[in-house]
């Protein structure tokens, strides 16, 4: 059932000017509407529907929803149902409550993150088309990233309390949501927590992940990038442009990733990546790394993780 | 640096007992990271996060951007505490660090990866 991708992610931005021009400068999207609001709204060169990212003014950073697509619009209803079932609550959002967007099924996750899911967005084509296309286009600028890939919620996490969103989280996504589990980091006594969970609904080896922490939250958005070399050049654009650079290009022991990690004006992390990591399938092992494998899980090359990955995000 | 003309003022750390000087053209935090130094903790640097919180103790700061209300109210604000990423000295500033990170973190991922590296 239903779940096909990340549709796209709506920040809070504490300056709009700076905001718009890193996302437009730095990553290579373009504005494609604003509204009455203040939002903003931007897509990537090689993605087809009005929008995948949302700008909105605000006094702090950090995320308001993520929204992911799903194939028929029956699937809300259906979808609506077992959330329900499952005993939560959703909320259906009529058409037009975001502009080129169709109904939306509001909820909140275990962690109490807000999720929305819809089925119709304003399609308006890729930057090269879909007839004899291209490769790329020509005006692609900064990082030149591809689409809004992924991204990864920090979940409350507080084993001596009982706490682990990260393992409800995942539980919501697989009995609920029909995602499957790719990747998993294990802690404590034999493994028996679950600190950080990847799932897929796709064949990318994540579509969503969990990371456990003190407080809810956004750790980043993730874009995507064709190659290693991408990722190199999205550092010297980001050197160009100023931008605070968190992890320097390395590779994740998870989803093999080839990866660098940045901020944008308002603190909220960002990630460009390269390589599609391995084909993830439902009857694919689930990988497991044990907590003394932890730093190369994250880092690979160097197995040593830097304080302000782990414990910065907005 | 033979040519540097930039102002620069004294900052001083008070936990740590350390102190840098710092441009007055640029913020608390970009000063120390310039000089490869540590002291007050480091995140976005970019006013988001609010891990480099800190209390202007003494002296006066130039506001650069804005900060994370999430992380500091208005009302603490009136009280000295700002985002060493997002102010810059005008004079010698004597400053606490005052973010989460100031104090210990016994809980979730940090204290985890942590534990990892230490054992």
């Amino acid at each position: 059932m239903g779940v096909m991708r990340i549709g796209h992610t709506s920040l809070r931005v504490m300056d709009m000017a700076a905001a718009v021009k890193h996302y437009e400068n730095v990553l290579g999207l373009k504005t494609t509407m604003q509204d009455k609001a203040g939002n903003v709204y931007l897509k990537c060169w090689d993605e087809w529907d009005k929008y995948s990212l949302i700008l909105t003014p605000s006094d702090q950073a950090g995320m308001n929803h993520v929204a992911y697509k799903v194939e028929k619009d029956a699937d809300l209803d259906a979808l609506q149902q077992r959330i329900e079932a499952s005993g939560g609550k959703a909320t259906m959002l009529p058409e037009g409550t975001l502009p080129s967007t169709g109904r939306m099924l509001q909820f909140n996750l275990p962690s109490g993150h807000e999720m929305r899911l819809f089925a119709h967005k304003e399609c308006v084509g890729t930057d090269v088309g879909s007839t004899n296309p291209d490769p790329w286009p020509d005006d692609i600028r900064g990082a030149g990233a591809h689409w809004l890939d992924h991204c990864l919620l920090m979940c409350e996490f507080d084993p001596g309390k009982g706490v682990n969103k990260v393992a409800e989280n995942t539980r919501f996504f697989i009995d609920v949501l029909d995602f499957f589990q790719t990747e998993q980091l294990t802690v404590g006594p034999d493994g028996a927590f679950q600190l950080a969970s990847f799932l897929s609904c796709s064949s990318k080896p994540h579509d969503i992940a969990f990371v456990g922490g003190p407080t809810p939250g956004i750790h980043h958005i993730s874009y995507f990038l064709d190659s290693w070399h991408d990722v190199l050049k999205a550092g010297d654009v980001m050197a160009k442009n100023r931008v605070r650079i968190d992890v320097a290009p390395t590779r994740h022991g998870i989803t093999r990733g080839e990866t660098i990690y940045f901020f944008d004006p308002s603190g909220n992390r960002n990630e460009t990546f390269a390589g599609l990591g391995y084909q993830a399938q439902r009857d694919r092992p689930v990988t497991t790394w044990t907590e003394d494998q932890a730093g190369r899980a994250i880092f690979y090359h160097t197995g040593v993780l830097s304080a302000s990955f782990t414990e910065v995000y907005t | 640096m033979l040519f540097e003309t930039n102002t620069k003022v004294n900052v001083h750390v008070m936990q740590t007992g350390e102190s840098y000087p710092c441009a007055t053209n640029e913020s608390l935090l970009q000063g120390m990271l310039r000089l490869g130094r540590k002291g007050i903790p480091v995140g976005c640097v970019n006013g988001g996060c609010g891990v480099c919180k800190v209390r202007i103790a003494e002296g006066r700061v130039r506001v650069l951007g804005p900060i994370s209300r999430a992380h500091v109210t208005a009302e603490e604000e009136a009280l000295g505490y700002t985002l060493a990423c997002r102010v810059a000295p005008t004079v010698a500033v004597r400053l606490e660090v005052a973010g989460r990170l100031a104090k210990p973190i016994s809980k979730g991922f940090a204290a985890q990866a942590n534990h990892v590296l230490t054992k």
